[in-house]
C-alpha cells in the first residue's frame, strides 16, 4: 500500500463516487458516511505523504508509473515534490470540510457527493501528475463537474444589472446558477484550449515523444518560441486562476454555487491554475517566462488592487468573498513572477493559506445564508448575539484575510512581498501593501455590519449557532489558520527545497536578481 | 484458396445476408392474427455479425486476392470490425423499432441492412477502380431503402412527423445518386489520366489538370457521402426523417466507410498529388467544423443538433485524413472507432427518450436525470465524448487527431479546430442542461427494451473503456495505418506498372 500511497489518494474518492452510485437514492446517511470516507482516506494518505517526504533529499518521491499509450509516451506517473505535500493536505482538508458541510443537502444528494468525489480525485491528480498530459486530463476532469454541480445546486438571485454596459447585461441572465455555470465552463474551456496548443508544441518540439515533466524541462526549446507559447500557458491556467481580465467567471460562479463546492473551488481549484502556471509555464519555459514576467508581475497587481476595489462595492457577502479571492489570488501570481525563491515560497504558502481562509469563508456564508435566507449586508446586523460561534471564526477568518501577524495570511503576504523587493521589480510591492491595505477595509466593513453593533431585527431573533457537524468544518479550518500562522515552518521546510529545484532552471537570472 | 482466406470477411458477411434472404423467404407469413411477430431475424442478424466480429481476431486475412483488386491486411480488417460493430449496435438498436413498426416488411430490412454492411467490407480493402465503385453502390444503395422505411406509419412518439421519412429518403437517394455519378466521372477521368484501375498505379502518373478535375469530382462526391460541407444539406433533413435507430447507424458506419475510401484513394493511390487534393480538403474541413458547429447552436431538434454536430465532426476527422503519414490515418481510424460508439450512443438514447413520449425536441430530455439517472449518466458520457473531454474516448480522439494534424504542420487548422471544440461545447452542455437541470414534469420514466438497452450499454462501455485506457486501440489502429500506407508500391515498381499497363493497352 505504502508504494502506491499517490494512487490511492487520488483514487480513493473516486471509488468512494462508485459505490455512492451504487446505493439506492434513499439511503441518505450510508451515502454522506461513504462520501465522508473516502474524503477521510484521501486526507489520511495526504497527511502520511506530507509526514513521510524526506525534506532532507528533497526532489521527487514516491514515483509510480504506469503506461497509458504507450505508442505516444503517456504514462500515468505520480510523484511528489516539496509543493506537492502541502497542496495534497490542503486538498484533503478542505474536501474533508466540504462534506461536512454540505451533510445537510437535501435534494439529489447522491449524484451531488458522485461529482463532487470525482472533481476532487481530478484535484488530487493534477497535483502529482508528472506527465504533462495526464496533468491536463486530471485538469478537465476537476473543472468539468463544476458545470452541473453549479447548474443543479447552485441558488439564482436576482443581479440587477448596473454600469455603463448594463443595457448589454439585461439580455443575459446575470445572477442566474445556469448562466453562472456556463459562463465558467466555457472561459475554463477555452482556457484548456490554450494550454493543449501549448502541449501539443512542447511535446513536438522537444522530439522526447514523451510527455514526461522532467524531459520536457530537460529539451531546449528556441527564445521565440518560448515567447509565443508562455502566454498559453499563462491565460490558459490563468483563467482558473482569476487572472485579470478572465476572472470574470469566478464571481458569478462562486456566488451562484452551493457551499461545498464555492468552498472546493475557490479554495482549491483556483490553485490549480497558479500550479499550472508555476509548475508548467514557467518551469518549462524560462526565456519565455523571463520575457512575459513584468506583464505577469503587472497584470497581477492589477489583480490584488481590482479585487480589493471590486470587493469594496459589493453588498452581496457571497460576491465579496468571491472578489476578495481573485483580489488574493493576484497575490499568488505575484509571488510567482518575482521569480525568486522567497517570492515562489511565499506564492506556494498563499495558495495553501488562501484556500483555507476562503474555505473557512465559504462554510461560514452558507451557514448564514441557510439561516438568515439572505446574503444582502444591508438586511444583517447584530448576528453576533444569535450566533457568536459563527461570529467569532468569521472575524478569524478575516483576519487572515487582511494579513494579520499570527494568522496564515500574514505570512505569505509578507513572503510575497518581500520576494517583490528583492526581485528586479521593486514597484509591485506597492500595489500588493495597497491591497492588503483595502482588504481590510472592507472586511472589517463587512463583519461589523453583520455580526457587530446592535441585535438583529426581529426577523432574526431565531437565528441558531453553527451544530454538530458544521462545527467539525468550522474547527477544522480555523485551527490550521492559526497553526500556519504561528508555525509556518511546518510548511516552509517542504515548500522551500520545491521552489529551489523548480527555480533551478532560472539561476542566473534569480541570482543577479539578489 | 488464397483468395477465399483474404476475401473471407466479406464472403462471410454476404453469406449472412443469404441466410437472412432465407429465413425471410423460407418462414411462414405473419399470422392474420399475429400482427406483432417476433424480432428472430434480427436476432439472427445480431448473432452472425457478433460471430463474424470474433471471427476476425482468429483468421488472418493478409495478403492480395482477386489478381490484386483486393488486399486483406490490418487496414481492411480494423476497418472491417468497426463496420461489424456499428452493424450490431445498429441492429440491436432498431431490433424492437422495426419488429414494432414494420412486422411484416422486417426481412427486407434486415437483408438490405446486411448488404450494406457487404459493400463497406469490400470497400477499405478495394485496389481497383472497378472494385470501389461496386462496394460504393452496394454500400449506398441499400441505405436509401432503409431511409424510407418508415414511409408509411409515423413514429408512436412524433405522429405529426408523418412524410418526413419519405423526404428524408427522397433526399438521401436523390444527392446519394448524384454523388455517386459525380464519384464515377471524377474516377473515369482519373482512370484516363493513369491508364489503368488500379489505385496503387495511379501514383505513378504525373498529375494533369485534367487528372485534378477528376480528383476534385471524387472528392465532391465521397463529400456527400460523408456530409462533408459544402455537400453536407441532406444531413439534418435525413436525420430528422428517417426512423432513430437507422440514423444512429447512418451516422456513423457509412461516413466511415466514405473516410475509408478517400484514404485509399488519396493518401495511399494519390499520395505523390498531395499538393494539389490538400488546400481542398483542408478548406472542407475548416468549413466542416465551422458549419457543423455555428448552425447546431440554433437547432431545436435533437436528431439535427446531432446532424450538425455530425457535420462539424467529420472536419476534425479531416484534420487528420490529410496529416497523409501513417500516424494520421490511424488517428483517423481511432476517431472513427470512437464517434462510432459515441454517436451511436447519443442517437439511441435520444431515441429511447422520444419513445417515452417526449418527443425529438430538448425538452423531451427534461428532467431525464430523474427518470433514468442511468441512462442520463450514458447521454452525459456520449455527450462529453463528442465534445471532447477527457476520460472518454472522445477526448482521446480530438486530442489525437490536432496532434496528427500539428505533427504535419496544419498549425493554423489545429487552432482553428480547438476554437470550433470550444463553441461546439455550448450546444453539448445545452442537452446536458436539458437532461439534468430542468423538471420531468409529466413525462414517464423510459424503459428501452432488452436490445436497445444492450445497445447502449455497450455504447458505454466503449467510450468509458477506450476512454480510460486508449492504449491497445491507439496500437491497433496504427498498425491499419502503418499497413495501407507500407502496401504502397516503391516508386520503381509504381513505374514498372504504369508502363506494363500502357503497354496492355
Amino acid at each position: 500500500m505504502n508504494e502506491h500511497l499517490l494512487t490511492l489518494i487520488v483514487a480513493a474518492p473516486t471509488l468512494a463516487a462508485l459505490v455512492v452510485m451504487l446505493l439506492p437514492a434513499g439511503a441518505r446517511s450510508a451515502i454522506r458516511f461513504t462520501s465522508l470516507a473516502g474524503a477521510a482516506v484521501s486526507l489520511a494518505g495526504s497527511v502520511v505523504a506530507f509526514q513521510t517526504y524526506d525534506k532532507v533529499a528533497a526532489g521527487l518521491q514516491r514515483i509510480e508509473s504506469y503506461p497509458l499509450v504507450p505508442s505516444l509516451g503517456v504514462r500515468i506517473s505520480f510523484a511528489m515534490d516539496g509543493w506537492t505535500g502541502p497542496l495534497l493536505l490542503l486538498t484533503g482538508i478542505i474536501i474533508f470540510a466540504g462534506v461536512l458541510a454540505s451533510w445537510k443537502l437535501q435534494t439529489r444528494e447522491r449524484e451531488y457527493f458522485v461529482l463532487l468525489l470525482v472533481l476532487v480525485s481530478g484535484v488530487f491528480g493534477v497535483f502529482v501528475s508528472q506527465d504533462l498530459l495526464v496533468f491536463f486530463l486530471f485538469y478537465e476532469i476537476a473543472v468539468l463537474p463544476m458545470y452541473l454541480l453549479i447548474g443543479i445546486w447552485g441558488a439564482s438571485h436576482a443581479v440587477p444589472p448596473a454600469g455603463p454596459f448594463r443595457f448589454v447585461w439585461k439580455r443575459f441572465a446575470v445572477g442566474d446558477k445556469e448562466y453562472a455555470a456556463m459562463k465558467l465552463t466555457l472561459m475554463l474551456l477555452i482556457g484548456s484550449a490554450a494550454i493543449l496548443v501549448a502541449i501539443f508544441a512542447l511535446y513536438v518540439k522537444s522530439g522526447a515523444e514523451s510527455f514526461d515533466l522532467g524531459h520536457l524541462a530537460a529539451a531546449k526549446y528556441d527564445d521565440h518560441l518560448q515567447i509565443v507559447l508562455f502566454p498559453l500557458l499563462w491565460l490558459g491556467f490563468g483563467t482558473l486562476a482569476g487572472v485579470f481580465p478572465f476572472h470574470t467567471w469566478s464571481p458569478d460562479g462562486h456566488a451562484s454555487a452551493p457551499t461545498a463546492v464555492s468552498m472546493l473551488h475557490a479554495g482549491v481549484l483556483m490553485k490549480l491554475g497558479a500550479f499550472g502556471v508555476m509548475r508548467v509555464g514557467m518551469v518549462l519555459l524560462p526565456e519565455g517566462t523571463r520575457f512575459w514576467v513584468p506583464a505577469v508581475g503587472a497584470v497581477a497587481a492589477v489583480n490584488v488592487l481590482y479585487g480589493a476595489f471590486c470587493a469594496m462595492s459589493q453588498t452581496d457577502l457571497k460576491y465579496i468573498v468571491a472578489y476578495s479571492s481573485v483580489s488574493h489570488m493576484g497575490v499568488v501570481m505575484l509571488g510567482a513572477a518575482t521569480l525568486t525563491t522567497i517570492g515562489w515560497d511565499g506564492a506556494v504558502f498563499q495558495m495553501v493559506a488562501h484556500g483555507i481562509m476562503t474555505g473557512l469563508f465559504f462554510a461560514l456564508v452558507g451557514l448564514v445564508y441557510e439561516r438568515a435566507h439572505t446574503r444582502s449586508i444591508p438586511k444583517m446586523g447584530g448576528f453576533a448575539n444569535v450566533m457568536p460561534g459563527v461570529a467569532a471564526f468569521f472575524t478569524l477568518a478575516c483576519l487572515s484575510s487582511l494579513g494579520l501577524p499570527g494568522t496564515a495570511g500574514f505570512v505569505s503576504e509578507f513572503m510575497v512581498f518581500l520576494g517583490a523587493w528583492k526581485s528586479g521589480h521593486t514597484m509591485w510591492a506597492i500595489p500588493g501593501v495597497l491591497g492588503a491595505f483595502i482588504t481590510a477595509i472592507y472586511v472589517l466593513k463587512a463583519t461589523r455590519a453583520i455580526f457587530w453593533g446592535p441585535g438583529p431585527s426581529e426577523q432574526f431573533h431565531e437565528l441558531t449557532d453553527a451544530r454538530k457537524t458544521e462545527w467539525g468544518a468550522l474547527v477544522i479550518l480555523g485551527t490550521c489558520l492559526v497553526v500556519l500562522g504561528v508555525w509556518p515552518r511546518l510548511l516552509l521546510d517542504h515548500i522551500d527545497p520545491g521552489s529551489v529545484a523548480h527555480l533551478s532552471n532560472f539561476l542566473p537570472f534569480a541570482v543577479g536578481a539578489k | 484458396m488464397n483468395d477465399l482466406r483474404v476475401l473471407w470477411l466479406p464472403l462471410a458477411t454476404a453469406t449472412l445476408a443469404v441466410v437472412v434472404l432465407l429465413l425471410d423467404v423460407l418462414s411462414p407469413p405473419a399470422h392474420a392474427s399475429r400482427d406483432r411477430r417476433r424480432p428472430v431475424i434480427g436476432w439472427v442478424v445480431v448473432a452472425g455479425l457478433v460471430a463474424i466480429f470474433a471471427a476476425t481476431f482468429f483468421i488472418d486475412s493478409s495478403g492480395t486476392a482477386a489478381f490484386g483488386a483486393f488486399r486483406g491486411g490490418p487496414w481492411s480488417t480494423f476497418l472491417g470490425r468497426l463496420f461489424l460493430a456499428a452493424g450490431i449496435l445498429g441492429a440491436l438498436g432498431a431490433l424492437d423499432d422495426v419488429a414494432e413498426r414494420m412486422p411484416r416488411r422486417q426481412g427486407a430490412y434486415w437483408l438490405s441492412f446486411v448488404v450494406s454492411l457487404v459493400g463497406m467490407t469490400i470497400l477499405p480493402g478495394a485496389r481497383d477502380l472497378i472494385l470501389v465503385v461496386v462496394a460504393f453502390e452496394l454500400v449506398g444503395v441499400p441505405l436509401y431503402v432503409l431511409a424510407a422505411y418508415a414511409k408509411t406509419d409515423p413514429p408512436p412518439d412524433a405522429p405529426s412527423s408523418k412524410g418526413l421519412a419519405s423526404e428524408a429518403a427522397l433526399k438521401l437517394y436523390l444527392v446519394g445518386a448524384t454523388s455517386s455519378a459525380i464519384t464515377l466521372f471524377g474516377l473515369a477521368l482519373l482512370t484516363g489520366m493513369a491508364g489503368t484501375c488500379r489505385i496503387d498505379a495511379l501514383a505513378a502518373s504525373p498529375m494533369t489538370p485534367l487528372g485534378a478535375v477528376g480528383l476534385l469530382f471524387v472528392l465532391a462526391g465521397v463529400g456527400y457521402k460523408i456530409g462533408m460541407v459544402p455537400f453536407h444539406h441532406w444531413v439534418p433533413d435525413t436525420y430528422q426523417g428517417a426512423s432513430t435507430p437507422f440514423v444512429a447507424f447512418l451516422s456513423v458506419a457509412p461516413k466511415a466507410a466514405g473516410m475509408a475510401l478517400l484514404a485509399v484513394l488519396f493518401t495511399f493511390g494519390l499520395g505523390s498529388a498531395r499538393a494539389t487534393w490538400m488546400p481542398p480538403i483542408a478548406l472542407f474541413a475548416v468549413l466542416s467544423m465551422a458549419v457543423g458547429n455555428l448552425l447546431a447552436l440554433p437547432q431545436t431538434d435533437l436528431r439535427r443538433v446531432l446532424g450538425y454536430s455530425g457535420i462539424a465532426q467529420m472536419g476534425y476527422v479531416l484534420l487528420a485524413l490529410i496529416a497523409a503519414d501513417a500516424f494520421g490515418l490511424g488517428m483517423t481510424l481511432f476517431f472513427l472507432a470512437g464517434y462510432v460508439v459515441t454517436n451511436m450512443g447519443a442517437f439511441l438514447v435520444v431515441h429511447t427518450t422520444a419513445r417515452a413520449g417526449g418527443g425529438f425536441g430538448f425538452e423531451g430530455l427534461a428532467g431525464l436525470s430523474k427518470r433514468s439517472p442511468w441512462l442520463a449518466a450514458s447521454f452525459l458520457c456520449f455527450l462529453l465524448s463528442l465534445a471532447g473531454i477527457p476520460f472518454v474516448v472522445g477526448f482521446w480522439a480530438k486530442l489525437y487527431v490536432f496532434l496528427a494534424a500539428w505533427r504535419a504542420g496544419l498549425l493554423g487548422l489545429v487552432g482553428v479546430g480547438i476554437v470550433l471544440a470550444v463553441v461546439g461545447l455550448f450546444y453539448y452542455l445545452r442537452m446536458l442542461r436539458a437532461a439534468y437541470m430542468t423538471d420531468a414534469g409529466e413525462l414517464a420514466p423510459p424503459k428501452p427494451a432488452l436490445a436497445l438497452r444492450l445497445a447502449i450499454i455497450l455504447c458505454l462501455a466503449g467510450a468509458v473503456g477506450i476512454g480510460l485506457w486508449p492504449g491497445p486501440l491507439v496500437d491497433d489502429a496504427m498498425r491499419a495505418g502503418h499497413d495501407l500506407l507500407d502496401g504502397r508500391p516503391m516508386a520503381a515498381t509504381q513505374q514498372h506498372d504504369g508502363k506494363t499497363e500502357l503497354a496492355r493497352r
